[in-house]
């Protein structure tokens, strides 16, 4: 995997670099930023979103589903005490020709995708400060 | 907190314009809370939404989970922020008169 970086920009936004790629993250408003990009949470909805649509897709390309594209509506549960991500809702949107007997198992692969999998799982997170 | 003018009447609100006491919600509070969601019109759909948020929080004092609250109307997600576009917990629950969630949706 490959090194991800977070630098300050202003405030709280910062820069986000994977390999060449840059992206944004700062808070609302409301939570002291400029909404200069997605929180770092709804970078979260974003990963699950991504990788459910990206393995989706691969999973109807190779069968041959053609009748149209996925696509993935999704929103967060916020719970409090501590403030945290209590849920993950999301809608997948299929291809017309996807039989139903493939959606069920598709809805059962879904759960075991990288970023739902490691969800599920409670990842380690190993923290230290320099 | 501050009282402002909803549905004919002083109704208090927080700071996110959730009114404080649930009681004094009716269809005329709805319509002007739908307004400072940018919604000004609650079609038959809109009452769907917000009476099932509403009578499920009279029955459990609280508010459903969103996928709950899909199913038991019938909708989708992306349907349910076409209809309120702030999403379930900030714009549908504020209308049907709920206290600002901060477990369910």
């Amino acid at each position: 995997m490959d090194l991800i970086t977070v630098t300050r920009e202003e405030g709280l936004r910062f820069s986000v670099r994977v390999r060449d790629h840059v992206m944004t993250t700062d808070m609302s408003v409301a939570e002291g930023g400029k909404d200069g990009g997605p929180s770092p949470v709804e970078y979260l909805g974003v990963a699950s979103g991504a990788c459910l649509a990206t393995m989706v897709q691969a999973y109807c390309d190779a069968r041959g589903y053609t009748d149209g594209d996925v696509s993935v509506s999704l929103t967060l549960e916020l719970v409090e005490n501590p403030n945290r991500v209590g849920g993950i809702v999301l809608d997948v949107e299929l291809p017309k020709d996807v039989p139903e007997g493939d959606r069920e198992k598709l809805k059962r692969m879904a759960l075991r995708m990288p970023v739902p999998a490691t969800l599920r799982g409670e990842p380690r997170v190993d923290i230290e400060m320099f | 907190m501050e009282m402002v003018q909803l549905g004919g009447k002083q109704v208090e609100i927080d700071e996110d314009g959730f009114i404080q006491d649930p009681d004094v919600w009716d269809e005329a509070v709805a319509k002007d809370l739908a307004k400072t969601e940018g919604v000004d019109e609650l079609t038959e759909t809109h009452w769907k939404l917000v009476n099932y948020l509403r009578d499920y929080y009279l029955e459990y004092n609280m508010a459903p989970m969103i996928r709950k609250l899909c199913k038991q109307t019938e909708l989708t997600l992306k349907e349910v922020y076409e209809l309120f576009p702030s999403g379930p917990a900030k714009g549908a629950c504020k209308v049907a008169g709920l206290p600002k969630p901060t477990g369910c949706v």
